[in-house]
């Protein structure tokens, strides 16, 4: 498999946020990592980044060890939830910043910023300062920069969290788009379940820490491992689309 | 448009060249053992040396020096514990009073009275002893040639009265913090309530103050055991215990002694200084994040005798303040003794032939010291508070240290550290500098560390996982964005390097004098005239240089703004 996660475990102090956890994902899919807060999902992200160290098991991105590997030498590029945009450098300084550090042509680096730019359809904002963009366009810069290092893997924490809703829908299918359209390896965190069950090839349940059910959203919606995960999902019913994907999901009236 | 099978071959990676690798790495730790090596090194490491200089003798270990200090400065120390006591005291309450009367005016008023507060904030040390010599003096400007009276003015009560007026701006800023941080919504519900303007006063604002009237109390007698320039210029004969240790350590040269009688104030003032960290923590624990109103919302004319009484007090301090001012920059070109005012520039020309140098000095010491010390306290700040290096709270605490220690200790502490080799830096700019920048550390820090949970952890995040090592996550990420807390820092280092007397008297040397120690010298011989101009020169020296950052910085800005700020429609 492209990524392989092997017995991960991760305590704070003596609190076990992470326990046991093991899956693996194909090359050129996504995989949504469901879960309520406080069950250890950003935790898992952060691991897989590099920005926390596993206390026992392995990460593996194609064929390579990465555990030890510290967040700048990883083939790895993450979207934080709050962006991480820095303030001080403008739309396109921004996207090219981490080219800086692989030798790459001020003039290529530009070349390539621009085009990832045009991907995320923000080609004129290439100039603007960072606070004079709205949530949702600093979202499309802040995942044109996590691509434009050409990343083996890209993590999404939460990323349309800070959005409205009527954004957070418009984002979701053009991010999927663009994953399918470059066949990019993404892992994608997230506590909706709307969100995770229409973007993901295959979706991970964690509760507590540990995996409940890893499966294809539509798989989890016919045969839900326990009740714990039927009654997360709260899913009555689905609505396909006419190319056979999940278009709508209705749920449960909550109590 | 991308190509898709060039993406997924993945063929270029950061260099994983170890060399480079192992640069970032060491010079991490280079520049965090920099600046926590510089902490240990030139603020515990001086305090320590007092500490063993105070039971050395020629015959080795003893304690003589502290029985020496108690049977024959006893006099001096119940002196300082007296003045201390009584500013502390009579400051606090005028403080509060003042804090109140300045976060309650608006308008031009608020305008004027701001502008006081700034001019007195950014006044050397002495100018209140200097004004009060001229103004209330033996040959006083109001008591002599106004009143006729003939009174004596070097005695406790000229101290006490000196230290309270001159402690009084930087503890209303304070509190005018804390009154700044008053939720609207509570004043609003309690006036809804029923609760009238005296009410509120009573069960909201003070109440909310209470913290920093501990805070006050504290720092205000710490400051008055501490002060050594004031007891000497106006003490006459009284000499406390500060004023005492350096004129026995100019004039006698008695360092074991010095070393012993500065440990009576060392160990009261370390005391003080955890009681105090820990109302700290509180009053900053205590502030909402709520929306704040730039002035207190609280009528003074409809509370009642205490409104006014407020007021008027509020008022007579600014009159007091105005005219010491005045007096300040009248004396610098008034021939000092005439009964009415006659010109001479005399003062003037002679600060020019004799001390133009000392001027460019200061400027050019405290330019150095502002430009180092801000991105010291930056670095430092990123390691305690960001990257929570081992030990980071000691550190911490040894770096607030010297807001706390006497201005006697720190520059006793220096001579005795800095004096032999391998570190023989006595008598040199560098002594004053390093000084400056540790003095002024404690509160470059704080703004740092404010001003550091800005920047997002994500960003940093976002650096490393883009490829950046840890050196340039500082240069591309900390840096840049603590520019706004940086030139804080300046500001602030620059005015204090220019204005504050603190160890620098004991340091000086003939080739590295400065214009605080002039303008000491000046008082302290009694050459009032010089000494007003020097101060005066001091005051617009430095609020000009403030001017121009603050007009730099908004210009800058402005730049920044203009031309791109155009809104587009969202395009997805």
């Amino acid at each position: 498999m492209y990524l392989e996660l092997e017995h991960i475990k991760k305590s704070f102090g003596d609190k076990t946020v992470v326990d046991d956890l093991s899956f693996s994902l194909e090359q050129g899919k996504l995989l949504c990592i469901l879960g309520s807060s406080g069950c250890g999902k950003t935790t898992t992200l952060n691991m897989i980044g590099g920005f926390l160290r596993p206390d026992s098991g392995r990460i593996i991105l194609d064929g390579q060890d990465i555990t030890e590997m510290t967040p700048e030498y990883r083939p790895v590029a993450t979207v934080f939830q709050s962006y991480g945009l820095f303030p001080h450098m403008n739309v396109i300084q921004n996207v090219t910043y981490g080219l800086k550090f692989r030798h790459i042509d001020r003039k290529d680096a530009i070349e390539r910023g621009e085009r990832y730019l045009d991907l995320v359809g923000l080609h004129e904002y290439s100039k603007y300062r960072i606070d004079e963009l709205s949530g949702g366009q600093q979202q499309r810069v802040a995942l044109a920069r996590a691509l434009a290092v050409e990343p083996k893997l890209c993590l999404l924490d939460e990323p349309f969290s800070n959005l409205d809703a009527a954004l957070r829908v418009k984002m979701r299918v053009e991010l999927k788009k663009l994953q399918e359209e470059l066949g990019i390896t993404m892992v994608f965190v997230t506590h909706d379940q709307e969100e995770a069950i229409i973007l993901s090839d295959f979706m991970t349940i964690m509760d507590q820490g540990r995996l409940v059910q890893m499966d294809t959203p539509e798989n989890i919606y016919r045969n839900p491992s326990n009740s714990y995960v039927s009654e997360f999902l709260g899913l009555k019913d689905i609505v396909w689309g006419e190319d056979g994907k999940i278009m709508k999901v209705i749920a449960n009236e909550k109590l | 448009m991308i190509d898709r099978k060039k993406l997924l071959s993945n063929t270029e990676r950061v260099s994983q060249n170890t060399l480079s690798r192992y640069i970032d790495m060491i010079g991490d730790h280079a520049l965090q053992f920099l600046v926590l090596g510089g902490v240990v090194l030139f603020i515990f490491y001086p305090l320590f040396c007092v500490f063993l200089r105070s039971f050395h003798s020629a015959d080795g270990f003893t304690f003589s020096q502290y029985a020496k200090v108690i049977t024959e400065e006893s006099t001096a120390l119940w002196r300082s514990v007296f003045v201390g006591s009584f500013t502390s005291v009579l400051c606090t309450i005028l403080s509060v009073v003042f804090s109140l009367f300045i976060s309650t005016r608006r308008g031009w008023q608020k305008i004027i009275f701001t502008a006081l507060l700034i001019v007195i904030m950014v006044s050397p040390p002495f100018v209140s002893s200097i004004a009060y010599i001229q103004l209330y003096g033996r040959r006083g400007w109001i008591t002599y040639n106004l009143l006729h009276l003939n009174i004596m003015p070097y005695n406790q009560w000229g101290i006490i009265a000196m230290q309270t007026i001159s402690f009084v701006p930087i503890n209303a800023l304070m509190l005018n913090g804390l009154l700044a941080k008053i939720d609207r919504s509570v004043i609003n519900s309690a006036r809804d309530l029923g609760a009238k303007a005296k009410d509120i006063l009573k069960d909201v604002v003070l109440p909310a103050l209470k913290p920093g009237i501990i805070v006050c109390l504290l720092l205000t007698f710490v400051r008055s055991l501490a002060d050594y320039g004031t007891p000497a210029i106006i003490g006459g004969r009284f000499r406390t215990l500060a004023s005492q240790i350096y004129i026995q350590f100019m004039g006698a040269g008695n360092i074991d002694k010095a070393a012993a009688m500065n440990m009576f104030l060392l160990v009261p003032s370390l005391i003080l200084f955890f009681i105090y960290r820990h109302f700290m923590k509180k009053m900053n624990s205590n502030s909402s994040s709520r929306r704040q109103d730039a002035h207190l919302n609280l009528p003074l004319h409809k509370s009642g005798v205490i409104g006014w009484l407020i007021m008027g007090i509020g008022l007579l301090y600014s009159l007091i303040m105005t005219l010491q001012y005045s007096s300040i920059f009248l004396s610098a070109i008034n021939r000092t003794g005439s009964k009415i005012f006659s010109f001479t520039t005399e003062y003037i020309e002679k600060v020019f032939t004799y001390n133009a140098s000392t001027l460019y000095r200061s400027l050019l010491y405290a330019f150095i010291v502002s430009i180092i010390g801000s991105l010291f306290a930056v670095i430092f700040s990123y390691y305690v508070e960001r990257r929570k290096v081992r030990f980071g709270s000691v550190f911490d605490c040894i770096a607030t240290l010297p807001y706390m220690i006497p201005g006697t200790c720190f520059g006793i502490g220096f001579i005795l550290a800095f004096n032999s080799a391998p570190l023989k830096i006595t008598g040199t700019a560098l002594i004053l500098i390093i000084n400056m920048l540790f003095k002024q550390l404690p509160t470059t820090t704080k703004m740092c560390a404010a001003s550091l949970s800005q920047i997002h952890v994500a960003q940093e995040n976002s650096a490393r996982d883009l490829g950046a090592g840890r050196l340039a996550v500082i240069k591309d990420v900390i840096l840049p964005g603590m520019r706004p807390a940086m030139l804080t820092c300046f500001i602030y280092n620059f005015t204090s390097s220019m204005t504050t007397a603190g160890a620098i008297l004991f340091l000086v040397a003939p080739k590295t004098l400065l214009a605080v120690f002039k303008l000491f010298d000046a008082t302290y011989t009694g050459e009032y005239g010089v000494a007003s101009v020097i101060a005066s020169l001091i005051i617009i020296v430095v609020l000009l240089v403030e001017g121009l950052v603050f007009l730099l910085t908004s210009y800058l800005e402005k730049h920044n703004v203009s031309g791109t700020r155009t809104y587009q429609k969202e395009l997805w």
